[in-house]
């Protein structure tokens, strides 16, 4: 009798090890694979938040949005067979004009229903994206449009003849310093940099009149790059509906006649993604010397285009 | 004049495969109720209820998922062998085969961790070990003492006691 105790007894703690085993692998899986909610619902919310950049945004030290990590939960949202529709939450001033155009085509790819949810703002090249989707939900007090081209740099020629410093230019190629800080900009460069941006600005424009069906008259409205409410906004055509996140939701339930079940698409940080970061780029540092690489990082940014 | 009545003997012979498959069967409800219970929360999480059997199909054949099913496949048939290992290793018998009175020897003296492995090897949902789906039951129908491919290998057998 003892002998059965002893053998049952051995049998249920056999069994609750392996119990809490269990629990153990689920919470390592869960560990490895952040996103496995992500297969529960049927609808994508994909933010897009800050400045829009090719890569390395939204580090330790910078909020941004990278095209490369946004691009690859499109396509994720895209291959999954039990989302329905994608709900883009935009609160972001834009970015450069390569990112925000990634963002673009690869929102065009999908075979989903897509809405834009503008918050506080979803200008330039955020509202670019967002035209890119079936329908625009902006509050009346959102901040949009803003279609234009900016690229500013300080000059600082009139500084270094001030303080005695003069710039020695070397140089292998007639433009190959335009845009540099350190000398005033002729007028044959200003009409290169100008014509640059014009291009940029026109390609743009028209994309978004293109993705909004705009008429020639909407399209010189928007042209002037001014930035509007969202209810000026939607008077002009570049908003469908004023609301919120609420609206977007109906707008997808109405549509595709499905209850929502909102499930986030995020790229989750890890420290491991920070270290890696911070290794990377202090590799760099150390190989170029901390006094070049500050210098040269500072000359490669003299112009930034975004927009 | 009291009877003389022969005393109760008892020998040990091959399970009967009915009284097998019954311990298996048993075996498995609890593994998969009990032991495997941890795994429900994440399949419920990757597969919701309301899907359709298509739309499951192709949810569990999109790359991302599929990858994750292996791996929680992986880390369950681990779970099932050690179940397996650690009652049949110390007590020479599961759960189903308490139940059903029968259990497993080993043909050397005392069992091997290598045996009570390659007799479990079945539960890894890998090729080649899926193979043995198809030739155990094979074996232990058509073999003598009803052995399985795996308990040929492992050199262990599972047995009844028979009263006459």
């Amino acid at each position: 009798m003892k002998k059965q105790k002893t053998r049952w007894g051995f049998i249920i703690l056999v069994v609750v090890f392996l119990i809490l085993l269990g629990f153990i692998f689920a919470g390592f899986i869960s560990l490895f694979t952040s996103d496995i909610e992500n297969f529960g619902g049927n609808t994508a919310l994909i933010p897009i938040k800050g400045v829009i950049v090719s890569d390395g945004a939204g580090d330790l030290f910078e909020a941004g949005a990278s095209s490369t990590e946004i691009i690859k939960l499109i396509k994720k949202a895209d291959s999954n067979p039990n989302i329905k529709a994608i709900i883009f939450e935009i609160n972001s001033p834009g970015g450069t004009p390569v990112a925000s155009e990634e963002i673009t085509n690869a929102i065009k790819r999908t075979n989903k229903t897509t809405v834009a949810w503008i918050r506080e703002v979803g200008a330039s090249g955020a509202y670019w994206i967002a035209s890119a989707t079936d329908h625009i939900v902006a509050s009346r007090m959102s901040l949009t449009g803003s279609i234009g081209v900016l690229a500013s740099y300080l000059e600082l020629a009139g500084f270094l003849e001030d303080h005695n410093v003069t710039y020695r230019r070397l140089v292998a190629g007639k433009y190959k310093d335009i845009g540099s800080p350190f000398k005033e900009i002729t007028s044959s460069e200003e009409l290169l940099l100008q014509k640059s941006i014009n291009q940029l600005h026109d390609y743009f424009i028209d994309d978004v009149v293109k993705n909004r069906k705009l008429t020639q008259q909407q399209k010189l409205r928007i042209s002037d790059a001014l930035f509007y409410t969202g209810a000026e906004a939607k008077e002009l055509g570049l908003v469908d509906v004023l609301g919120s996140k609420e609206e977007a939701i109906r707008l997808i339930e109405d549509k595709l006649d499905i209850t929502v079940n909102l499930v986030e698409y995020k790229k989750e940080k890890t420290i491991f993604d920070a270290l890696s970061r911070i290794f990377s780029e202090q590799s760099f540092f150390v190989g170029k010397g901390i006094g070049s690489a500050i210098l040269s990082k500072r000359l490669s940014n003299e112009i930034s285009i975004t927009t | 004049m009291a009877l003389k009545v022969p005393k109760q003997k008892t020998f040990t012979g091959p399970a009967l495969i009915w009284k097998r498959v019954l311990a298996f069967v048993i075996d498995m409800l609890i593994i998969n109720f009990i032991i495997l219970f941890p795994f429900r929360t994440l399949f419920q999480k990757m597969i919701p209820a309301s899907l359709s059997i298509k739309e499951t199909f192709e949810l569990a054949n999109s790359g991302e998922l599929n990858s994750l099913v292996i791996l929680i496949s992986v880390f369950a048939s681990i779970l099932m062998m050690l179940y397996f290992i650690i009652l049949e290793g110390r007590l020479k018998q599961s759960i189903g085969k308490i139940l059903t009175n029968i259990y497993v020897v080993s043909e050397a003296k005392e069992f091997k961790f290598w045996q009570l492995l390659i007799r479990n090897l079945f539960l890894i949902p890998v090729f080649p070990f899926i193979l043995l789906w198809i030739a155990d039951p094979i074996f232990m129908l058509f073999t003598k003492g009803n052995k399985r491919l795996s308990e040929i290998l492992s050199k262990t057998k599972v047995v009844g006691e028979y009263k006459y």
